[in-house]
């Protein structure tokens, strides 16, 4: 089969096509000429990033307040709006894994267990051949949000998964502080490697070059900073950061980042509005991150969505809750950009959050057969 | 389903069963007292033992997601293992209080989410099925009167109670403890009798438990191997390397790093060589280097000891070859039976 992730000779009209894209980006300084210039050179490689920006927020307070998402602005000023995006109110956790797997899901808020639907991970790893390590997930909420990784879905599954990180439960001062307490990964002898070799072979096993990799990531990681990070909204900013140097350091293909900490809402609403601002900010050194790489610049699309709103008003607590079912808890905004979108476009119409699933699965040459939602031709370039 | 009350202990079905009770493998003490000793007479013993219900409280703490920055703090909470193995406190009152926490409140902030989640958690109803319920819960949350799964309500802690008080609190409590425990759905009938039983005198759990186990479902149990939780995980290592329990606080911060990736594998592995490699070396439970007089027959006591099984003859040729190589002992071994796919299952 072949997939949009192979490289792959383009047409002229592709190649044409291609350098008006980049062209147009290029002028905006949305993307780099340096960037632009490798575009057109015909590199056809596709990469997306998915932000679930999510814990409930607002339209009001984003689209609705542009001085507090410069980021999410630039981004949709040099792509695709879609204002009148459909969510359902199932909770944060089935809401939030509907976007990746393009069905309404029903789960319980705190359940800790897989869906029943294959998510868009699966698709791409089992339909478009992706390998492990092209295939990301960066999240925000603990254990629970593991789960995204994968379905229960017997013809998918947790072979097909994604790798989920969650930046807060590892990149926190506590466990770098454990480990610093052990010292150094002593490097085996040549000897005792080879023998360790043999007891693996012996026990059916065969080494992992992805869990090598991982295993480096996390130990580089942890030096970083990122552990340093702290105060409201800390994991989601740990989510996007370990995102961005996952995604500047693998390449993957795929990336989701699924953020939670808007939730402060409840009980304090200029909380709330300072997290959706931080979390702009670090969307923005995230994309700024990929435009500084002139691989990933050419080859990387984002969308941005939160997986629901929440309440017109406020509640008692001067929060803001979601159960209202009002048109503010429902209606949410998405915003597409980079190479595989339109630029300059608003949408009038109607889109559904499940929408996502199957268009980012066409991006990469494949369906997403057991979605509900429908493909978004109206958003591609 | 036939008995497995008569089953004699072996290092396959003892460790399992400590897992199943205690959230561990069995220290060595524990292995030397219980080794061939009927299943029944272990559980008997565990079921009365504040470890046992440390482990439970756990499951249960896990099951509303009370983990990290939420894990409750409250006396209240703390002490219900206590309470619980002395038989001061039933399993209801001990879900009553934790529902009724500080930290469930914080972790489920706002009328909509808390109604939702006791409504879920504790009832296992399915919200957007009930979506009335749910309004009238959330109504009473912030302090209206109704009724709510038909008991009269007016405060956010009469929410909990009418859960509680609901006939679908106990059948979901023992329907998940049972798949939790024994790894498949309850018999219906058999679990009809259990639900009325735990309603009539919630003081019963202990007892249900201890059937549970004696039911052939624990013997069929046995042969399905599933993976290791992390929280299972970090203390089995504690177990095997050391033979200890590993502090509540030094197990967390494993647990939580563990946690946040869908696979730990290569966390795992990392953890273990800087524990084998690190300041604690010395107090690793391994015979020295050149003391064993009987490789084979240490090799062939170390696999049903950390895998719960016997080696082949294969893995035996391979790993006492190993054992005499140059640069390789005991902690070759154990680092690659510790990091091995097999010991990530229970």
């Amino acid at each position: 089969m072949e997939t949009s992730s192979q490289p792959k000779r383009l047409g002229r009209r592709a190649l044409l096509k291609a350098g008006v894209a980049a062209s147009a980006l290029a002028a905006t300084g949305v993307l780099p000429s340096a960037a632009a210039s490798l575009f057109q050179a015909g590199d056809e490689k596709r990469r997306v990033i998915l932000v679930a920006f999510a814990g409930g927020v607002r339209s009001r307070e984003t689209f609705g307040s542009p001085a507090n998402i410069p980021t999410l602005r630039g981004l949709a000023d040099g792509g695709v709006l879609a204002p009148r995006t459909r969510t359902a109110n199932l909770g944060h956790y089935g809401t939030a894994l509907s976007i990746f797997t393009g069905v309404s899901e029903a789960r319980g808020i705190r359940e800790n267990g897989r869906g029943p639907d294959p998510t868009l991970f699966e698709y791409l790893r089992r339909d478009a051949g992706m390998a492990a390590s092209d295939v990301w997930i960066s999240t925000s909420g603990g254990a629970q949000q593991t789960n995204y990784s994968a379905s229960s879905h017997a013809k998918y599954g947790q072979k097909f998964g994604a790798n989920v990180l969650d930046g807060d439960g590892i990149f926190n001062r506590e466990f770098k502080a454990l480990l610093a307490s052990y010292g150094e990964v002593r490097p085996r002898d040549a000897g005792e490697a080879e023998g360790l070799d043999a007891m693996r072979k012996a026990l059916g096993e065969t080494g992992s070059e992805q869990a090598a990799r991982v295993e480096k990531y996390i130990l580089d990681e942890l030096t970083r900073g990122t552990t340093d990070i702290s105060g409201p909204g800390a994991s989601d900013q740990k989510a996007i950061r370990v995102g961005r140097n996952l995604f500047t350091i693998f390449k993957p293909s795929f990336l989701g980042i699924v953020l939670q900490n808007a939730d402060i809402a409840h009980g304090d609403y200029n909380g709330y509005v300072e997290v959706v601002r931080r979390n702009d900010a670090a969307l923005g050194e995230l994309w700024a991150a990929v435009q500084a790489d002139a691989e990933l610049a050419a080859t990387t699309s984002i969308i941005v969505l939160p997986e629901f709103g929440r309440d017109r008003d406020l509640n008692s607590r001067r929060g803001l809750d979601h159960g209202d079912g009002s048109d503010d808890l429902r209606l949410v905004t998405t915003t597409f950009a980079g190479p595989a979108f339109k630029r300059g476009v608003e949408l009038d119409s109607e889109i559904d959050a499940i929408d996502i699933c199957p268009t980012v699965t066409s991006l990469f040459g494949t369906s997403a057969p057991f979605a509900r939602g429908k493909r978004l031709s109206k958003v591609l370039a | 389903m036939d008995s497995s009350s008569a089953l004699k202990l072996d290092a396959r079905s003892l460790r399992a069963a400590f897992f199943d009770l205690d959230g561990r493998p069995p220290l060595a003490a524990e292995r030397e007292r219980w080794l061939g000793h009927e299943l029944s007479e272990l559980i008997g013993a565990r079921l009365g033992d504040e470890a046992f219900w440390s482990a439970w409280l756990e499951e249960q703490l896990y099951y509303f997601f009370l983990i990290n920055n939420f894990r409750p703090q409250s006396s209240r909470v703390l002490e219900l293992p206590q309470l619980l193995a002395k038989g001061a406190i039933d399993a209801q009152d001990a879900l009553w209080r934790i529902a009724l926490s500080p930290s469930f409140d914080q972790r489920n902030p706002g009328a909509d989410t808390f109604v939702t989640v006791v409504m879920e958690q504790l009832c296992g109803m399915v919200v957007q099925k009930n979506a009335r319920e749910l309004e009238i819960g959330k109504a009473g949350y912030d302090g209206r009167p109704g009724l709510f799964l038909g008991t009269r309500i007016g405060s956010q802690s009469d929410v909990v109670a009418a859960a509680i008080a609901d006939k679908r609190f106990a059948s979901h409590l023992i329907g998940r403890e049972y798949e939790r425990l024994m790894r498949g759905a309850p018999p219906k009938k058999e679990l009809r009798g259990w639900i009325s039983r735990f309603r009539k005198e919630p003081r019963e759990l202990a007892s249900i438990y201890a059937e549970w186990f004696a039911s052939g479902a624990w013997a069929e149990r046995l042969e399905l191997r599933r993976p290791l939780s992390n929280r299972a995980w970090v203390k089995s290592v504690f177990v095997d390397l050391f033979d200890r329990v590993p502090e509540a606080n030094e197990a967390r911060r494993m647990r939580d790093a563990l946690d946040g990736l869908s696979d730990p594998a290569p966390l795992r592995s990392l953890l273990v060589r800087l524990m084998m490699d690190g300041p604690d070396k010395e107090q690793l439970k391994l015979p020295a280097e050149g003391t064993i007089e009987d490789e084979s027959g240490w090799i062939r006591s170390v696999f049903p000891l950390l895998l719960g099984r016997e080696a082949t003859a294969e893995e035996a040729r391979v790993f006492v070859h190993t054992l005499r190589l140059k640069d390789c002992g005991p902690a070759t071994i154990y680092l690659a039976l510790l990091t091995s796919a097999a010991y990530q299952e229970d």
